[in-house]
């Protein structure tokens, strides 16, 4: 009997077909052999081909990596704006709260990892060709708020990217349930947060240019103590 | 073409200098002598940024372990995703502090480096808190070793930073080694004959629910 559900079992499994049963098919094979130990392979969280097809499955490991990366940049950033000669409480605020957030997401992605039966891989890289190197704090407000709006426009072309991946039509690479959690969790927000740094640069080209130069100084003492009352 | 366009923008750099827009305000002079933390002292802290950094990095690594459908124990993942966000703390405290004496002007980007985690499995929960536990004594070894540093310096004891360290971190170091000893032992003694149910009582138990 137990060859006989072993032989059917293997037959679905070269057929292809996303058998509901087999973990339940592990239970009736394993429980009531001697042995004492149950490996039940089956019976687990993974479903639909997540991680077994496609790169969907990395990307998103690789996700979670971008933003740990990316919030220990911001961090240096929200640091070098403390510091005494820059003295700009305000754009350092701005740059601890990107940093807050990319570190919490970083928290929230290793967990979905594992919400669909994945391990976490601190390794992973993507196979979207956007990493940079070395990052540099020591900017100037203008030169940071542009990084800023840059790395967030890659945190959400990657998002992108991870959700072309997961809708593409095809019966191994559909995945609707990581296309709804990026949606939910990133990508509407990704569009409020570039918005706003967009703004903040366009505010700046402005004051940098008005007044042949002279309101600079002044400018980002003022938008400065905006961002302090503001983030 | 395009040369052509290039040599004209050269010619007018060149010849507008005046031109150029400005986008920062220039550097000023402050006087520098309340900016007294001394290179070993200031090294040492940057080591223990990098450290408590690290120390992040391999809890979020326990928490993902602790998260998979196959180990299933969300009190101990808890735990360690909590344990990793307290180490990111540290570090920012850190750095507020060598910002308030005068320090990250200008050495702020090779102040830490992200590097995954050195260990990504454990066997249990008892190995996972053991390995939390002598993660910990290195860290505290490590403050000490920064005590150190800033207070034998011959020309510049550095009363105020040793006793930030020694009042906050240390305080806040043993509370955390004694919590974590304490969870251990009991986890090991649940686990003595029951070690399944143990486990499984003990991680609900990290979740707050009475089992």
């Amino acid at each position: 009997m137990k060859m006989l559900i072993l032989a059917v079992s293997c037959l679905l499994a070269i057929t292809g077909s996303l058998a509901a049963d087999t973990c339940y098919n592990d239970v009736a094979l394993d429980c009531g052999i001697t042995s004492n130990s149950l490996a039940l392979p089956r019976c687990n969280a993974v479903y639909g081909e997540y991680g077994s097809h496609g790169n969907v499955a990395t990307e998103l490991q690789a996700y979670a990596k971008l933003h740990l990366e990316r919030s220990y940049d911001y961090l240096l950033s929200a640091a070098y704006f403390n510091n005494y000669q820059t003295n700009r409480a305000g754009f350092s605020k701005l740059f601890k709260k990107l940093s807050d957030e990319a570190w919490s997401k970083t928290i929230d992605i290793i967990k979905h990892v594992t919400k669909r039966g994945d391990k976490m891989n601190f390794d992973q890289h993507s196979t979207m060709k956007t990493e940079r190197k070395n990052y540099t704090a020591e900017n100037h407000e203008l030169e940071a708020l542009a990084k800023a709006l840059d790395t967030q426009k890659e945190l959400a072309e990657r998002a992108f990217y991870i959700h072309r991946e997961a809708t593409r039509n095809s019966q191994h690479l559909h995945d609707p349930e990581i296309a709804q959690y990026l949606e939910e969790e990133f990508i509407e927000d990704h569009a409020e947060k570039i918005r706003t740094l967009a703004g903040h640069t366009s505010d700046l080209k402005k004051f940098i240019t008005a007044n042949n130069g002279h309101d600079l100084s002044l400018a980002l003492y003022v938008f400065d103590e905006y961002l302090q009352k503001t983030v | 073409m395009n040369s052509i366009l290039l040599v004209f923008a050269g010619i007018l750099a060149v010849c507008l200098p005046a031109s150029a827009t400005q986008c920062n305000v220039n550097p000023v002079q402050i006087p520098k002598d309340w900016i007294t933390m001394h290179r070993s002292c200031r090294n040492s802290m940057r080591q223990q940024i990098q450290m408590e950094v690290g120390a992040s990095l391999q809890y979020l690594a326990m928490g993902a372990h602790f998260s998979k459908d196959v180990v299933n124990r969300p009190g101990f993942a808890q735990l360690f995703f909590d344990a990793a966000s307290e180490e990111r703390e540290h570090a920012m405290k850190l750095i507020e502090y060598l910002l308030m004496r005068g320090e990250l002007t200008n050495d702020v980007s090779s102040l830490l480096q992200v590097r995954p985690p050195t260990r990504s499995s454990w066997k249990g929960g008892v190995e996972a808190l053991e390995h939390a536990l002598s993660m910990e004594s290195d860290v505290t070894k490590s403050i000490r070793n920064v005590i150190k540093a800033c207070e034998d310096d011959s020309e510049f004891n550095d009363y105020h930073l040793v006793d930030y360290l020694t009042g906050d971190f240390l305080e806040e170091q043993y509370k955390g080694q004694r919590d974590l000893a304490g969870k251990a032992s009991t986890l090991k003694k649940l686990m003595d004959r029951h070690e399944a149910l143990g486990e499984f009582i003990f991680d609900k138990k990290l979740l707050g629910i009475d089992v």
